[in-house]
């Protein structure tokens, strides 16, 4: 639970948590599995049987280790709150997950900055999802709107025979600021992976994003989707990419930019790699305004164009 | 209501609508007929105002104001609507958000599920998204939902029965009574003739001409005798039409 030390500092951090989507009450539920971060420090922790979590300090940021065990079905979804509220410094968040044999969890996680202006945060997510495991992860960024944050994401993971693996990112309630997501699925025999990411990035914002689906077991099957709405002066660079190196191996890559604004820079570079001549890739990719029967759909029912446009964003954004 | 003074639209130096005449008159159903191809729903989108359709000649005049300088929203804001033959779909908005533009109009659920209800939806519909994960007939039933909900004063419905199964007939007519009942100017473009009998009126297209005008039996019993055996498609010889 909430260390008596920190409980104001929860408390502050609390009030961006639910700004960005969170429920606060989940972290001090003890039914509920939750760890909070603060800078480079666990500020809480509940942890419940068949989920362990170990948690180290290191220099700007914390290490934590999460095993389930074989067999589990977490019911509520594992809670991870991390949150820096200082305007300026580096946060440096590793994260090791295991999965168990046929063991089945998801994460809700909340990433909180409101005050940065110079600060950087680096996370580096590597995932082992054992034969037949379940992993769902959503996380959710939450940015303070000077644009002086600067996010680094790196999500590894690896899945073994039937593992499911769901990793979904969305920053789009506040500015981006700098951003680099990279995700990396290795996939083995019959497993399946869905990753996601979704950004609303504005004024100078930056964005990179690579998808990466090895699809290296037999009958294995992935989709990388990207949705990235740009505005203003916003750039964005998008690789999405599938390896088929497995027969019978799946992968669909997906990316859809809309822009709006002329001093907007998008591109997106779909790479498939097709290794194992029974593997099967596709890709589909879409660049440019938002889609104009859409628009006239809604403005037929009265909306102007920008009503219409920030309704279709919402619904895509979701 | 509605008039068209001499409407014409080319597309590449071709002539896709070579001079449109017609009045729609406050709270009657209009029938448009006629075979694929020959401008029935360029015209609905021409009366809509969209943006690939604002570069034909002649003139739209809504209850006497000129409206061809004005954008789809000025034009819904009058009190024009269109239902498009195959509606658009919308990643990530449910039903009810779709229905009420986001919030912006405010509706009771009880409306809502009532509404749903005439268009043959549960109200287990309300939280489904706008979608892919719709049928063809579904996302149809949605659209006309929205449009009761609107009340608009001119609505231009896109072969509203095309995608929905043969059984729903009855639905829509019911759905094209109600309209009307609310005092809506109904324009429907229909392949099905006991849809096109529930009109008060009838216009016959043929390569992007209205061939014949007047009440819906005699202008069904003129396409049966004349485009039924007609060997060309869309395309009369020259003086035909006016034979």
């Amino acid at each position: 639970m909430i260390e008596t030390n920190y409980s104001k500092e929860f408390e502050a951090l609390a009030q961006y948590y639910e700004k960005s989507g969170g429920d606060v009450s989940k972290l001090i539920d003890k039914k509920v599995v939750s760890i909070i971060v603060s800078g480079d420090k666990i500020i809480g922790r509940n942890t419940l049987p068949g989920v362990k979590v170990e948690a180290e300090q290191i220099e700007n940021g914390v290490k934590i280790f999460i095993d389930i065990a074989d067999g589990m079905n977490i019911e509520n979804p594992i809670h991870l709150c991390t949150g820096y509220l200082k305007p300026e410094g580096t946060q440096t968040v590793l994260i090791d997950t295991r999965v168990g044999k046929n063991s089945k969890v998801k994460f809700l996680s909340h990433c909180v900055f409101p005050n940065g202006k110079k600060f950087l945060h680096r996370m580096i997510s590597n995932v082992e999802v054992d034969e037949g495991g379940q992993l769902s992860y959503e996380d959710v960024h939450f940015h303070s709107e000077d644009g002086g944050v600067i996010v680094e994401a790196f999500y590894n993971a690896r899945l073994f025979k039937n593992a499911k693996y769901n990793n979904v990112f969305h920053l789009t309630k506040t500015r981006v600021g700098k951003l680099k997501v990279a995700m990396k699925v290795d996939l083995q025999e019959s497993s399946s992976a869905y990753l996601e990411s979704k950004v609303y990035e504005k004024k100078d914002d930056v964005v990179e994003i690579t998808e990466e689906l090895n699809l290296n077991g037999s009958f294995s099957s992935g989709i990388a989707k990207t949705i990235v709405f740009s505005t203003d002066n916003s750039s964005a660079k998008i690789i999405n990419k599938a390896y088929g190196n497995a027969p019978y191996s799946k992968g669909h890559i997906e990316c859809n930019e809309i822009v709006k604004g002329d001093g907007v820079k998008v591109g997106t570079i779909p790479e498939l790699y097709v290794i194992n001549e029974k593997a099967e890739l596709t890709h589909e990719a879409s660049i440019g305004r938002i889609n104009l029967k859409q628009l006239e759909t809604l403005m037929a029912k009265g909306l102007s164009e920008e009503e219409a446009t920030e309704l279709i964003i919402r619904g895509m954004l979701k | 209501m509605l008039e068209l003074k001499d409407v014409h639209l080319k597309r590449n130096g071709k002539e896709i609508l070579k001079g449109l005449n017609a009045k729609f008159d406050d709270g009657r159903i209009y029938a448009i007929l006629g075979n694929n191809g020959v401008g029935k729903s360029t015209l609905a989108y021409i009366i809509m105002g969209l943006e690939s359709y604002r570069d034909h000649s002649g003139d739209l005049l809504f209850n006497g104001q000129r409206i061809n300088h004005l954008n789809v929203t000025e034009r819904a804001r009058l009190g024009i609507t269109l239902v498009w033959q195959e509606p658009a779909r919308f990643d990530g908005l449910t039903i009810k958000e779709y229905l009420t533009l986001g919030g912006r109009k405010k509706f009771e659920d009880v409306e809502l599920l009532e509404t749903l209800g005439i268009v043959g939806l549960s109200s287990e519909y309300l939280n489904r998204t706008v979608d892919n994960s719709l049928s063809g007939g579904e996302r149809k039933r949605v659209e006309l939902a929205s449009i009761l909900l609107l009340k608009p004063r001119l609505v231009v419905l896109d072969e509203p029965d095309s995608g929905i199964d043969i059984m729903s007939t009855q639905m829509i007519r019911k759905i094209l009574k109600k309209l009307k009942s609310k005092g809506s100017t109904l324009i429907v473009i229909t392949h099905r003739e006991e849809i096109a009998k529930m009109s008060d009126e009838a216009y016959l297209m043929c390569d992007g001409k209205f061939l014949e005008y007047g009440g819906v039996d005699g202008v069904i019993s003129f396409y049966r005798s004349r485009c039924d055996s007609c060997n060309h498609v869309n395309r009369p010889e020259e003086g035909e039409l006016n034979d």
